[in-house]
């Protein structure tokens, strides 16, 4: 606390330093003139008086001096004079500086980036007016709440604003004749309003407004050519007419998180419509007495509108933020912070090895300047000030290496955010540097100083004055040292980060050759949207819907090359819907079971079409449809789980869910994977598609008899002479999987490029050892080859040195990579263990690959060395 | 400075001018003549060590200044003792009291 005070006094003493000198002059003048007075009084000349005073204050300079040295900050100045004095040396030798910098930059840079992207990407800060009074509202702990819902809670007005928003929506724009597919945030008319969301141009939807529209910054730019005319222009979504009224700054982060951004934005326009439900909490309310209220009001709403199954006033009803940790814990799954995490804990061990090459080239730099230390030392400089000394060095080669990471950081950042995710959702990153990465950058420095400074600090100064100043180094050389345990270290740290890259590398040739338990090869994908106002609103019964569906299948079979095609309303691995229920069975003594599954409504000919076999029974046929016998088929895993030993076929499963029938199962399908690769095997349950009301997304799956590149247009042409306001979409199945690969093409980029990098950092580390060891060993190589060694022996005298660090590097790397790998089977397909043989190998062999080649440019460096010149050392 | 002046003790010159500026706030000439006329002339504080000692107390919180107009009506930096001073004087009072009682004990006994 005192200290504290100090400080404080002395930060506004340098910042006051000029005042302070004039009015400590005035003070010492009108203490020389009072003086003067007195004794003037006492009956001597004012002259003399004044020279008396003046004489008896002393020197005021010093007095100045001593004064202004109760202010100064002695530590602060010695550092700068310390620094000063580092950037003289390093001027000096360049080559040196600029070996530790790159080094340092590689490893500041890719922490500064991979934290960057983990704090954008989990931590994002929504672009809202004071978030930190904004809460995200979850009926019983449901994301989305009925639009009754809202409007009631709004009407209550127990909150100063709410704001309602669905990211989940797609709306088709029609320009001309062409029809195309966007992400659509669906948001309540307050929704700009009471979030505060900053414009680039114009404005929010306002409240009461329902066909207003807002752009994001990418949809202007691709679509108007960044027009600032845009505002007031009328844009056709979903067949109705919107007009512009704002375009959103580039850099907007939704409310959301995690880099969901909708391309447009659009008022709610029907009441069967759900949203994610935020409120501004009134000033100076904890969000306990805002759940207390909030609880209240729909205690209300449960007696008014109540559901059946659930209460709205249930215990999962949440209150939270909607920045940082509370937005983490809500949203995001584990599984992909934990990926996070270990980034972070790989990326700070390629720092580890920057570190060591930068600590191993200081502790080479004291070694040769023992001599001036020693001096130093012996004239009486403190071991602390010389330590100190050394350690600014260090900290202006991470401060100068931190800067350059930064540079590298800005760069990454501005690829990344080019970069679209082949993704679902529409994902787009942030990437900004911001006072989150300014911190952490600065902890990176000063631990990065630490790392690399203290140790051949220290070892600098507790060497033996005596023997330093009267000897030259050059003689006390011993082949393993500080040095090389550095190296071997570094190397052992980068065998870990070489098995880590390698394992992930083959978990994404597994996943990517991986069978999914379907064709992708021969299959296609026609995503068609139409638009609602033309079908499920006209047509609640979906006569028109499913007349089109049935047109679009009879003439994509009777195109050329198709052998079959078939209806679905979900394609495995780009959606899933999972139902936690119980089922019972009508097997006599059964009893009810409680399993999840995955579920899908398919049509007729979908397991032909898809290459799924059918084990028994058969596929659903055009008879299954609305008002006829509930059928399903299942998969081999829930017949199992669910019938044991007994044939699923000919008996009922019923779920207890509301208004479900009895199924009759049909048919037994084989497994496959269902939403990702990765997956362990899960239960399945398929519905005929024709016996429910289905969505306007209509996913068409074409079976073709060759590769199926050249069918693309053709499907693509004739689904879209059938309605021209929809937005249509065709991929081979093959490009549709990417979805699924990402986390583990992500995985096997980012540790693959960590591994490569650490690598490289241990490769420049290992040459400078053995450089270096040479040239401390010139007298004696060159003696040696007085006395008669050959060639040959030199070069087993430098490889053995080499194979000593390398092999003591790869045994324990190997011991420590046993340990670090087990966590990461977490992330891996099934099937692949953590204990990868073939990687290993791998990394052993690239290790003594490199290796071997940090060790030819010290080993021809040893063969040129000259006996006589070696030793007329002597 | 008169030859027959003591030298004082070291770190007593703090402890000095809390005691002087205990009455009320002084400046810093004022302190000095004070110090010299309660002691009898015995004690003078030399100018150079006045100023770096009352900059040192104003850093430790002890002391507060503030500029205002002397007897002579001449602008004049005056200190006043804060509420930390205070306490530090009457610390810093208490051990010097059992300081030199025990030395005197020392040199009448012993």
């Amino acid at each position: 606390m005192a200290l504290l005070r100090e400080i404080y006094f002395k930060l506004r003493w340098l910042a006051n330093q000029s005042r302070f000198h004039s009015e400590l002059a005035d003070e010492m003048q009108f203490h020389i003139e009072s003086r003067t007075e007195e004794l003037e009084r006492s009956g001597i000349s004012r002259a003399e008086a004044s020279i008396r005073a003046s004489r008896e204050f002393g020197s005021r300079m010093k007095a100045a001096e001593n004064t202004s040295g109760a202010w100064q900050m002695r530590w602060l100045e010695e550092l700068f004079s310390d620094l000063r004095y580092a950037a003289r040396a390093f001027r000096r030798n360049p080559g040196f500086a600029l070996t530790a910098i790159l080094c340092l930059a590689l490893g500041i840079g890719a922490n500064a980036t991979i934290f960057n992207i983990t704090t954008s990407f989990l931590f994002s800060q929504p672009s809202c007016r004071d978030s930190a009074s904004l809460i995200a509202i979850r009926e019983a702990g449901n994301s989305a709440a009925s639009m009754t819902d809202y409007k009631f809670l709004r009407d209550a007005h127990i909150f100063d604003g709410m704001a309602g928003i669905n990211v989940e929506r797609e709306v088709n724009w029609r320009e001309g004749d062409r029809t195309s597919r966007f992400y659509a945030g669906v948001v309540t008319d307050d929704f700009f309003k009471t979030l505060g969301i900053p414009f680039l141009l114009g404005r929010g939807i306002a409240p009461g407004e329902t066909d207003t529209a807002v752009l994001s910054y990418r949809i202007w730019r691709s679509r108007f050519a960044q027009d600032p005319a845009v505002l007031g222009r009328k844009i056709i979504l979903e067949g109705r007419l919107y007009t512009v009224v704002g375009v959103l700054p580039e850099n907007n982060r939704s409310i959301f998180g995690f880099g969901v951004s909708p391309e447009v934005y659009v008022p709610v326009a029907h009441d069967d419509e759900y949203v994610q439900v935020y409120a501004r909490l009134p000033k100076g309310r904890t969000s306990a007495i805002a759940r207390a209220r909030l609880l209240a009001v729909l205690e209300q709403l449960d007696h008014i509108h109540p559901y059946d199954t659930w209460k709205r006033t249930d215990k999962n009803t949440r209150v939270t933020g909607v920045t940082g940790f509370d937005l983490l814990n809500q949203q995001m799954p584990g599984a992909v912070t934990a990926f996070f995490l270990m980034l972070l804990i790989v990326v700070g061990l390629v720092l580890l090895i920057a570190c060591t090459n930068v600590a191993s080239l200081l502790l080479a730099r004291a070694s040769s300047r023992s001599q001036e230390l020693a001096v130093r030392l012996s004239l009486g400089a403190s071991r602390r000030r010389i330590v100190r000394h050394l350690l600014a060095e260090s900290l202006l080669l991470s401060t100068l290496g931190a800067l350059a990471g930064l540079v590298v950081d800005v760069v990454c950042a501005k690829l990344l955010n080019r970069l679209a995710l082949p993704l679902p959702v529409p994902i787009r990153l942030v990437i900004e540097p911001d006072w989150r990465l300014l911190w952490y950058s600065l902890g990176l420095v000063l631990a990065s100083a630490l790392a690399c400074g203290l140790l051949p600090a220290l070892k600098a100064v507790r060497r033996d004055i005596n023997n330093a100043l009267k000897q030259d180094e050059r003689q006390t050389a011993r082949t393993w040292n500080l040095r090389s345990t550095l190296v071997a270290g570094q190397l052992a740290v980068s065998i870990v980060l070489l098995a880590a890259g390698f394992l992930f590398l083959h978990n994404l040739l597994r996943a990517t050759t991986m069978n999914p338990g379907f064709d992708v090869h021969h299959t296609i994908w026609a995503y068609t949207r139409l638009v609602p106002e033309k079908y499920a609103y006209a047509d609640p019964d979906q006569r028109k819907q499913m007349a089109l569906v049935h047109t679009a299948l009879d003439r994509l079979r009777s195109l050329p090359g198709v052998e079959s095609a078939a209806i679905a309303q979900r394609v495995p691995l780009n959606d899933n819907c999972v139902i936690g229920t119980q089922i019972q069975t009508d097997v006599p003594s059964s009893t009810p079971i409680h399993v999840q599954y995955e579920c899908n409504n398919v049509g007729p000919d979908y397991f032909r079409t898809i290459g799924v076999p059918i084990l028994r029974g058969g596929e659903f046929s055009a008879a299954d449809r609305k008002g006829s016998q509930p059928v399903a088929i299942v998969n081999e895993t829930f017949a199992r789980t669910v019938f044991g030993q007994t044939d699923p076929i000919g008996h009922t499963i019923n779920t207890n869910l509301p208004n479900d029938k009895p199924k009759l199962v049909v048919g037994v399908a084989k497994d496959s994977k269902y939403f990702t690769l990765s997956e362990n095997q899960r239960l399945a349950v398929y519905e005929p598609y024709f016996a429910y009301n289905e969505p306007i997304n209509l996913h068409f799956l074409i079976r073709v008899a060759s590769s199926p590149a050249p069918y693309v247009k053709p499907i693509n042409d004739t689904l879209g002479h059938l309605d021209a306001t929809a937005a249509i979409e065709t991929k081979p199945m093959n490009q549709a999987l990417t979805l699924a690969l990402l986390p583990s093409q992500a995985a096997a980029i980012t540790l693959g490029a960590m591994g490569i990098l650490g690598l490289a950092l241990a490769a420049i580390g290992l040459y400078g050892v053995l450089l270096y060891s040479v040239s401390r060993r010139t007298r004696e190589i060159g003696l040696r080859v007085a006395l008669g060694a050959t060639p040959a022996d030199v070069i087993r005298i430098i490889c053995r040195h080499s194979l000593t660090l390398a092999g003591c590097g790869i045994v324990v790397g190997l011991t420590l990579a046993l340990f670090a790998m087990r966590p990461l089977a977490f992330f891996l397909v099934p099937g692949l263990s953590a204990f990868d043989s073939t990687a290993f190998l791998a990394v052993v062999g690239a290790l003594s690959a490199v290796a071997l080649l940090a060790t030819l440019a010290p080993a021809a460096r040893a063969l040129r060395v000259d006996p006589l010149t070696a030793l007329r050392y002597e | 400075m008169s030859d027959e002046s003591l030298q004082l003790l070291p770190g007593t010159l703090y402890m000095l001018i809390l005691r002087t500026l205990a009455a009320g706030p002084l400046h810093g000439y004022a302190i000095a003549r004070r110090i010299k006329q309660c002691s009898a002339d015995a004690l003078d504080v030399e100018e150079g060590s006045l100023y770096p000692a009352l900059n040192r107390m104003l850093l430790k919180g002890w002391l507060s200044s503030e500029w205002g107009t002397s007897e002579t009506n001449r602008k004049a930096r005056f200190y006043r003792l804060t509420r930390e001073g205070q306490k530090r004087l009457a610390a810093e009072a208490n051990e010097f009291d059992k300081l030199v009682s025990a030395i005197q004990l020392v040199m009448k006994t012993a």
